[in-house]
């Protein structure tokens, strides 16, 4: 069970988050929005091998 | 795999998704579909021996395989029609979840039309008709 996975994405959310404020105190919006979405494509990537390896998964059990 | 180490999964991720959710709300859906993959890749499993024990004693009952096969088709595209659609739902888009559920049921329809072609004949036959091919 890959627990770790979560606390991982919670960490990327809360860094991606304070970064974000950062930026747009300082008044570089532009880089907020490229902070946000880099943050996002790699949790992304993180979860789309688990959510194919759950799909293998039901593909094989139930003979999809 | 106990159910407290899944309850423990499923109250640590609702947390983070609630302290997430106002300051980053996409990330915020990923631990959820994260947490639940999690959760159902380590029940998985189970279901897997359990079917492994109900083709055994459909086995010994003498029912036709054709039927379970269907059955068990049917099963999985409910569950990841369920699965989808509680998603997609919970991200807003409540019209895309129709879509999926639709489509979900067409499906299941499609895969059971033998069976009831089957079932039609079985009638057809006893109330003396003619066969349907």
């Amino acid at each position: 069970m890959d627990v770790d996975m979560i606390f991982k994405i919670a960490a990327i959310g809360i860094i991606v988050a304070i970064l974000n404020q950062l930026l747009v105190r300082s008044g570089r919006e532009e880089q907020a929005l490229l902070t946000t979405i880099a943050g996002l494509i790699v949790a992304l990537m993180m979860i789309i091998t688990q959510i194919s390896d759950l799909f293998a998964t039901i593909k094989n059990t139930f003979g999809l | 795999m106990d159910i407290l180490s899944i309850c423990g999964v499923a109250i640590v991720s609702a947390v983070f998704v609630i302290t997430l959710k106002r300051h980053n709300a996409e990330l915020s859906i990923l631990i959820s579909i994260g947490a639940a993959v999690i959760i159902l890749l380590s029940v998985i499993d189970y279901v897997l021996n359990s079917l492994e024990s109900v083709s055994t004693i459909l086995a010994q009952a003498n029912v036709n395989t054709e039927y379970v096969i269907i059955l068990l088709k049917v099963m999985g595209i409910c569950f990841l029609t369920e699965f989808t659609c509680d998603f997609v739902k919970e991200a807003g888009l409540d019209s895309l979840c129709g879509n999926i559920a639709l489509a979900g049921k067409i499906l299941v329809l499609v895969t059971s039309l033998p069976m009831f072609m089957e079932i039609l004949s079985v009638v057809t036959k006893l109330s003396g008709g003619e066969m349907i091919e």
